[in-house]
């Protein structure tokens, strides 16, 4: 893509100055992030100066916070001391974790990672002790807004306490609404024929131990919770999402196709754009090998015929680095499946 | 503030807004910048860090800021509040479980003081689906009747595959900020 910003003319009166260097510091951050984009995963190494100058200041304001952990259990004898203690702490965490956002462009992934877990790691020690040595009756509202809010950014001391919704419709009643999908399903074989018209949004979720064929074209499918299962399907013209996965098989086409919270999955795929994963591990891929009778014309209406080859071009927002991701791999030939023909909807479920 | 003065004066001078478009990984972001933009939108990969659109819109140009909705990247979104006059709110109608998210999201983006003074436009994006919900499900959902008042917004069913609803929301996004900014002329 051709991304690039006109430089502003700068007219010549000092204050412009300022802006010239802040327009400087925003293009050469710009740049930075652009070209990481077009290169994708190739690496740009960072130096190594600023990743451990980066570690050091991170590893000394962890030890202080942690010993400011380790004093509460004294100053606990005064609990007027304690709260403002607390919130202290508390402050410092949310300074080191945007320390850590500040420092995210250079860093390179994996300390990221780990720098976030570290601070993730201090919240919680952080909410244990303080539920421990308060007590509990003030602090009631404590676990319900920790739980909710896990992983936000803003350390839960921060957080104000939101009275229940009211009179806000909750997006619950919309998802009970009848969208065309299979739900809460066990050990079934479920197909789908949308041959002619073209269903819209097509919902996939709660399933265990089932096979799912959908035969025909979808614009969106979305794919939740699903459990030991086998997706087989058609072209989607939009995106495929998929979040919660363990133990599965996919077989998909699809213009687009976004992947999060998988495991031990296998995904035989056809797609335009390169697909993405985000917070899975133990995922391999394959080309498409799906077949039912009038899959080819179905395919081409969806302008899904050509193979582009991004079945393994896999990007993994956790690694965006030029080193294969532990993540994924690619299924060795003499693991993957034949072709799956899928156009008898009475032939049984054949082992894989 | 000082130097927000003599951005706005230069923004002035260019006729320039900046728009800063958002919303959950997989809402139509980049689709919609490439729609309004005339260009091929076939083939769109998952936005992995952002991309810059400059482009004339009326007697305006419009440097859109389309970033990337991924989880993961989400964090980075703050990069780019400053100098913002424009936030677009793109929400996937279609996309039902995920409204809760969606919501989160928005609720904490509109806390963020550096955006307190931009329009805002929420783009109910892939009407075209069967099964998406109606902008006014959406604004239901979302609650934007509880927005703070001194706040400019504006919700807008669209497609970026038909095109439906798109230049309705940017003529109104574009004729609120520049009745902000460029009230002088
Ligand atoms: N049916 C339909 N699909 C759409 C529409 N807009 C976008 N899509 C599809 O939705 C998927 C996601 O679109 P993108 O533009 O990549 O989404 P994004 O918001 O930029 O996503 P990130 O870059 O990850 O933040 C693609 O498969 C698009 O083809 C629409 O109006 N209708
Ligand atoms: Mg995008």
């Amino acid at each position: 893509m051709d991304d690039e910003m006109d430089k502003e003319t700068i007219s010549d009166d000092k204050q412009a100055e300022a802006e010239a260097a802040l327009q400087k510091k925003h293009l050469s951050m710009l740049e930075r992030l652009s070209k990481r984009q077009q290169t994708r995963s190739i690496n740009i190494e960072p130096s190594t100066e600023s990743t451990s100058s980066f570690l050091s200041r991170f590893t000394q304001l962890k030890s202080s916070i942690e010993s400011r952990l380790s004093e509460s259990q004294s100053i606990s004898s005064d609990p007027s001391q304690l709260k403002p203690h607390f919130d202290k702490i508390s402050e410092s965490i949310s300074d080191l974790e945007k320390f850590v956002a500040q420092s995210s462009y250079f860093l390179p992934s994996y300390d990221v990672r780990s720098s976030l877990k570290t601070v993730s790691d201090l919240k919680r020690s952080l909410e244990n002790l303080s539920s421990e040595l308060i007590p509990k009756k003030k602090f009631s509202f404590k676990n319900k807004v920790s739980k909710k809010d896990s992983d936000s950014v803003i350390p839960e001391s921060k957080q104000p306490i939101v009275p229940v919704r009211d009179s806000v419709q909750s997006s619950e009643s919309f998802a009970a609404r009848d969208s065309p999908g299979f739900r809460n399903k066990f050990g079934e074989v479920l197909v789908g024929e949308f041959s002619e018209t073209e269903v819209g949004e097509f919902t996939v979720s709660d399933l265990d131990s089932c096979e799912v064929r959908i035969i025909g074209c979808v614009r969106a499918l979305f794919v939740h919770r699903l459990k030991d299962c086998r997706v087989y399907v058609g072209p989607v013209t939009g995106s495929v999402l998929i979040d919660e996965v363990e133990g599965c098989v996919f077989a998909m086409a699809s213009h687009q196709i976004r992947i999060h919270r998988a495991r031990r999955s296998d995904f035989y795929l056809k797609v335009r754009s390169r697909p993405i994963v985000e917070d899975c591990s133990g995922m391999r891929f394959a080309p498409y090998c799906l077949s039912y009778r009038g899959i080819e014309e179905d395919l081409s209406c969806a302008g899904l015929d050509a193979e582009t080859g991004n079945w393994a071009n896999v990007d993994d927002f956790r690694w965006l680095r030029a080193v294969q991701s532990p993540n994924w791999s690619i299924l060795p030939e003499n693991e993957r499946v034949g072709t799956v023909d899928i156009s008898n909807a009475d032939s049984r479920m054949e082992e894989i | 503030m000082g130097l927000l003065k003599i951005i706005r004066k230069i923004k002035r001078k260019e006729k320039e807004m900046r728009i800063l478009m958002v919303g959950l990984d997989n809402s139509g972001k980049t689709t919609i910048v490439l729609k309004i933009n005339g260009e091929d939108t076939s083939v769109i990969s998952p936005t992995l860090g952002f991309n810059i659109k400059t482009l004339a819109y009326q007697k305006y140009t419009l440097n859109i800021w389309d970033v990337g909705g991924q989880k993961t990247i989400r964090s980075y979104w703050r990069n780019y509040f400053e100098q913002t006059d424009g936030l677009v709110w793109v929400v996937d109608s279609s996309d039902l479980r995920r409204l809760d998210d969606c919501k989160m999201e928005l609720d904490n983006l509109l806390k963020e003081e550096r955006l307190s003074g931009s329009s805002l436009l929420i783009l109910a994006n892939k009407q075209d689906i069967k099964g998406a919900l109606s902008p006014t499900e959406i604004a239901k959902v979302l609650n934007l009747e509880a927005m703070d008042k001194s706040r400019h917004w504006m919700i807008v069913g669209c497609s970026a595959y038909t095109g439906e609803g798109l230049l309705e929301g940017f003529d109104w996004l574009v004729q609120d900020i520049a009745s902000r900014i460029y009230m002088l002329d």
